[in-house]
């Protein structure tokens, strides 16, 4: 008996429907269905414990206090520390993402070498610091041979670097401009000492000239908390804001009140309400208040309208709410948080002193020079800035042999930023310390990678705007960093001792914790999220007459617009571009595809005959740039407004050759009187393409 | 040579044929009908309950061969490594911190605790456990809320034993055979009356 | 329609004279929820953001400009138009606290619910979530990552809920009877000036719910009787008023007209 064909055919039809009665089928189907909802390349969630360490993160210029979640130890969210009172358990848009800067593609994640142009090639370390070493021997002990610019405005790595320096007998120290530097000029040329502090918490009345104090100026967060303190939800507010600057920003949004003046008139606008605060009755017991009274007499409130397109009610409204304020502040600053001059802050801040709230509670306080870890190291009020430096570099005035760059990004960030590199090319070896691949690291010799600050320690002395004297420091969020870096400042201690000399410390920590001891603070204290504070002091300052004095008013050409470069937190700062997490809150009216826009109101475009949409190309005396027009009305009256910080050359995908860079069309002038160099005022024309 | 074609010699070959196949079909008699299918039916239903669930499975044992057992006998509780923490979460398996609180270094003369010590403690890798509950990243499953229950209502009674039980993995889905479906839960909430919402378990 | 009631009604008061519009909600936001950062960002058919930023403006010219930010979360609606569209009961809204949930591997990605939510806030991935070689290391526990094809939004952190229960548990408390603040959404922890206030809108002794009847409290497009349990405070009428641009009044409270 034989099975044939017909019976094979059979046992097959009998196995089909058998199997429809075992689990063959049906459990495949549910396997089947179960394995495509996990495919192999959706990324998996970290399991473990979940804890919150508290870190300082210096992402954001003043740095935020923040506790940085981890899941198995490793971080992913950062959220603010309640208990600290500069975050008040907020956080600023860039610190919120931290956790995933540290994987960001931009990240240099070992030492290199330049090999070529553009080229570079991995190297170990041994080899990196014997390179610096050997490159910093024959210019030791000759001044001017080494230089520095630092990019970091709080921290004790500046005590370090400038120490090192004066020990290997260079002068060169250079910092970043930044508010910080052009008010401590500023607070000079008002015969006081010391950086300013604004006591915004204890302010009935907050004026701010320029400073975008509720986003890209000073403690943002403190000022936010500030702010935000005064608007209880569904209660009456308890104190006035007020914004006076170019730009309708986000400061501006939330303010009672804004004031739209072009960058160009930001010191008319500040010496005509002076004029009109002493035609009310405003008196000082300052010294020079008669030359004051004589000099603002110039600024009428018809000279405020002819330079703001403004109608005089605005500065009489103003007046009445000052006078009717308990404890009115004027925080002076400039639009962008650097580039105006030393004169536009005494001409803002001298109202303060008008209004006699030097000292006072709610009022503009002077923050002493903190004492140093390091006795031999510059003091911050005499900073030297770096534009300045390589404008000297580029017409050979100054010829350094070697250019330590410390979290700083000259090569971008600075006014016509397309000089500033080239005058890098003058010097023979660049070092960038950086933590990212930025446009300065891409022109260095040498590049040695900075941890990201929850693989490090670091601190921050009197962060600019706070108003008393405020120490942060933070110590490492996880054990191992994830790129094989080093500390900037240990790197540079040991590159000390190889050359002989000693600073008497062997690590950052160990500096930062003398730091701490120093002011009389507990470092470890400090690391788990602390503070420490000092007493605000107040000070004799003059309303720097002498100095307004000397101002030349801003000459504007006709067919020229004034430039108002726009900076928001979230898209980046001086030394970061948008990180990835970030890059959603761009809106489609700053940024489309590749395009930067260019915003202006309705009147000024129709003045310069463009309409929404055209391409239109900035041509400044330093450079032109190519932008769309957005028709916004939250811009002053002949003024274009562009983002800064875009128009990237290096970092990652997620920005490079996106936008156009405005730093490379602010034209630098020297301010009369003081010698610094200004760009706020910086003009532009525009044509359409 | 020129064939004819004949309606009567075409009619005879296909009486012939007929014949033929009659044949066959008394033939076939024996090992037809409806035999066959029954034959495949069972053998069908026979490989799919018992071969079927047996191949489906890769089988995988333990890292390490850890013994509950000793452990136990050394006075040690369920919770002195399967803990809550403070903030409610369930801290699961042991990591090589808490293991290395007695197993830094070699105490006992058992082989698989010398193994943990050099592949594991001394490497500070942590020990890659096979979870028999494993659930997948879009599942939130709370502990805690669980915490009336008997652990081993879910999770195999290992407490006494000296090996843990084989691991069972799914070729197909890749997940244990004892990971808990999406219906148990369900029917287990419905019967508690706990709410058997979307987010309640996903996330 | 009636809308859905629970005991428990989660619930977000966003003050909008607050917001500075700094953009920190939205990336916690994207922090907290694994949304994977896109290279061209400023495609906004293509990005997802649970929680996004808009500008309004009164239309003035300047000198007399206003702008304000909004920022829109789910409106998590007590009577949502998403739900009843989904053919797979893959969202649905059926759970103690009001949150309209959703299965992500469930969605089948018709996105029947993204042309019924009249407030954007549903999104479609278009594309698998890349991230940045290591930075999956920084995926947040709380969220599992969605692959291409499934609608995502915005479920106030739900696994912050999950995981505030179990704290109270683990404390002895009632899970069911959170205290103010030990439930907060990522965007609401981080905001720097506390415009996001949260919490149970019934629960008196929960601030969000006198918040959410004072006088200048209103819901966005409360004329299409959808229920939203985000509330939004400002002072100012023509904030207001852009909120509902339906409504036949134009003032606050206008919901009282329509039932």
């Amino acid at each position: 008996m034989g099975l044939d064909r017909r019976g094979f055919v059979k046992i097959v039809m009998g196995g089909v429907a058998g199997t429809l009665f075992t689990p063959v089928i049906w459990q495949s189907l549910d396997d089947v269905s179960i394995w495509s909802q996990n495919w192999g390349w959706i990324p998996r969630l970290n399991k473990g414990e979940v804890k919150a360490k508290s870190a300082l993160s210096k992402l954001c210029p003043a740095g935020c206090a923040v506790k940085v979640k981890t899941v198995g130890g490793l971080p992913f969210a950062a959220i603010g520390n309640t208990a600290n009172p500069m975050s008040k358990g907020g956080v600023c848009p860039i610190c919120t993402g931290g956790a995933q800067l540290m994987y960001s593609p931009a990240r240099v994640k070992s030492p290199m070498k330049k090999v070529g142009e553009g080229k570079y090639e991995a190297i170990k370390w041994e080899e990196a610091e014997a390179m610096l070493v050997e490159k910093l021997t024959p210019l030791k002990g000759q001044d001017g041979k080494i230089a520095a610019i630092s990019g970091d405005e709080t921290g004790t790595a500046n005590e370090v670097l400038s120490a090192m320096l004066a020990g290997l007998g260079s002068t060169g120290f250079y910092v970043m401009p930044g508010e910080m530097f052009t008010a401590t000029k500023g607070v000079k040329l008002m015969g006081g000492n010391g950086q300013p502090g604004f006591d915004i918490e204890g302010s009935d009345l907050v004026l701010m000239i320029g400073a975008d104090a509720l986003d890209s100026w000073g403690t943002t967060v403190a000022n936010q908390k500030a702010f935000a303190a005064t608007r209880p939800t569904g209660g009456a507010a308890t104190a006035q804001y007020i914004y006076a600057g170019p730009v309708l920003n986000n400061t501006a949004s939330v303010c009672d009140k804004w004031v739209a003046v072009p960058p160009t008139a930001m010191a008319t606008f500040a010496l005509a309400l002076a004029n009109q605060l002493i035609a009310a009755g405003a008196v000082s017991s300052a010294a020079d208040f008669g030359d004051y009274k004589a000099l603002v007499a110039k600024y009428t409130p018809e000279a405020f309208e002819a330079a703001t397109g403004l109608k005089a009610d605005v500065l009489k409204d103003l007046v009445a709410k000052i006078k009717a304020a308990k404890a009115p502040l004027i925080v002076a600053g400039a639009s962008f948080g650097q580039g105006a001059g030393a004169l536009d802050f005494v001409a803002a801040a001298s109202l303060n002193v008008l209004l006699g709230r030097v000292g006072q509670k709610g009022g503009m306080t002077l923050l002493g020079a903190a004492p140093k870890a390091i006795a031999s190291a510059a003091d911050r009020e005499n900073a030297k800035d770096a534009g300045s430096f390589l404008a000297s570099v580029a017409t050979g005035k100054a010829t350094p042999g070697a250019l330590l760059i410390y979290e700083a990004n000259p090569a971008f960030a600075l006014p016509q930023a397309a000089e500033m590199a080239k005058a890098m090319g003058n010097i023979g070896f660049k070092v960038s310390f950086s933590t990212y691949m930025d446009e300065t690291a891409a022109l260095a010799d040498l590049i040695l990678p900075a941890p990201h600050p929850y693989e490090r320690f670091d601190d921050a002395m009197n962060p600019y705007g706070v108003s008393k004297p405020t120490y942060l420091a933070g110590k490492p969020v996880v054990s191992k960093p994830v790129a094989d870096c080093k500390d900037p400042v240990d790197v540079l201690l040991a590159a000390a001792a190889k050359l002989g000399l000693s600073l008497g410390f062997d690590t950052y920590a160990d500096v930062i914790k003398a730091k701490a001891t120093a002011l009389g603070g507990d470092f470890d204290a400090l690391a788990a999220g602390g503070i420490w504070n000092g007493e605000a002091k107040g000070g004799a300052l003059t309303l720097g007459a002498g100095a307004l004095a000397k101002a030349v008013p801003v000459k504007t050409d006709e067919k020229a617009v004034a430039l108002a470069p726009v900076t928001r937190l979230a898209y980046g700062t001086a030394s970061l571009a948008t990180p990835p997490a970030n890059l959603v809150t761009l809106r489609d009216t700053e940024l489309v595809g590749k395009d930067l826009f260019v915003q202006m109101n309705g009147a000024t475009a129709k003045k310069l005959g463009v309409a929404k949409g055209n391409k239109v190309k900035l041509t400044s005396g330093s450079g032109e740039i190519k932008a769309r027009v957005h028709v916004s009305e939250g811009v002053a009256a002949n003024t274009v407004a562009v983002l800064l910080g875009f128009g990237r050359s290096a970092w990652d995908e997620f920005t490079k050759g996106k936008g156009e860079n405005v730093y490379k069309i602010l034209t630098v002038s020297d301010e009369a009187g003081t010698g610094l160099k200004v760009w706020a005022g910086s003009t532009v024309t525009v044509a359409k393409v | 040579m020129k064939t004819q074609f004949s309606v009567a010699k075409f009619d005879q070959k296909l009486q012939e044929r007929w014949g033929e196949v009659m044949e066959e079909k008394k033939q076939c008699k024996g090992c037809g009908g409806a035999l066959p299918f029954v034959i495949g039916f069972v053998a069908a239903v026979i490989a799919g309950w018992v071969l079927f669930p047996d191949l489906i499975y890769s089988k995988k044992t333990q890292p390490i061969r850890f013994s509950h057992k000793v452990h136990q006998e050394q006075g040690m509780e369920c919770s002195s490594c399967h803990t809550f923490r403070d903030d409610g979460s369930f801290a699961g398996l042991p990591n090589n911190e808490s293991c290395m609180q007695c197993h830094a270094d070699v105490i006992g003369t058992d082989p698989a605790e010398v193994a943990y010590v050099e592949k594991y403690a001394k490497t500070g890798k942590e020990v890659p456990w096979l979870i028999y509950q494993y659930q997948p990243d879009n599942v939130y499953f709370s502990h805690k809320a669980h915490e009336s229950f008997e652990c081993k209502s879910c999770h195999p009674d290992v407490g006494k034993t000296d090996t843990p039980p084989v691991y069972y993995e799914n070729r197909l889905s890749g997940y244990s055979k004892q990971t808990m479906k999406m219906w148990q839960c369900e029917r287990c909430h419905a019967e508690n009356g706990v709410s058997n919402a979307c987010h309640v378990c996903h996330k | 329609m009636k809308a859905k009631e629970f005991n428990i009604k989660w619930g977000m008061v966003i003050d909008l004279d607050k917001c500075t519009g700094c953009g920190a909600c939205m990336t916690a936001c994207q922090v907290e929820n694994n949304i994977a950062p896109m290279v061209d960002a400023s495609n906004k058919l293509r990005t997802l953001s649970w929680m996004l930023v808009y500008e309004l403006s009164n239309k003035k010219a300047a000198p007399d400009a206003e702008i304000a930010y909004l920022p829109r979360p789910c409106m998590q609606c007590g009577n949502p138009t998403c739900v009843p569209v989904c053919p797979v009961i893959a969202t649905d809204k059926n759970e103690e606290g009001g949150i309209v949930s959703q299965i992500y591997p469930r969605c089948i990605g018709c996105r029947y619910c993204m042309a019924a939510c009249p407030y954007h806030a549903r999104y479609f991935n278009w594309e698998d979530p890349i991230f940045p070689k290591g930075m999956e290391k920084t995926l947040s526990p709380n969220t599992s990552v969605r692959p291409r094809g499934v609608v995502e939004k915005c479920n106030f952190c739900h696994t912050r809920l999950m995981k505030a229960k179990d704290k109270a548990r683990q404390e002895g408390g009632n899970p069911e009877a959170l205290a103010d603040g030990a439930y907060m959404p990522a965007c609401a922890e981080v905001c720097p000036t506390g415009a996001i206030s949260f919490g149970d809108i019934k629960n008196p002794e929960h601030k969000v719910h006198e918040l959410a009847k004072g006088e200048n409290a209103y819901r966005l497009l409360e004329k299409l009787g959808l229920a939203p349990q985000v509330y939004y405070v400002s002072k100012r009428e023509w904030v207001r008023k852009l909120g509902d641009n339906y409504a036949a009044t134009g003032k606050a409270g206008a919901e009282k007209k329509h039932s």
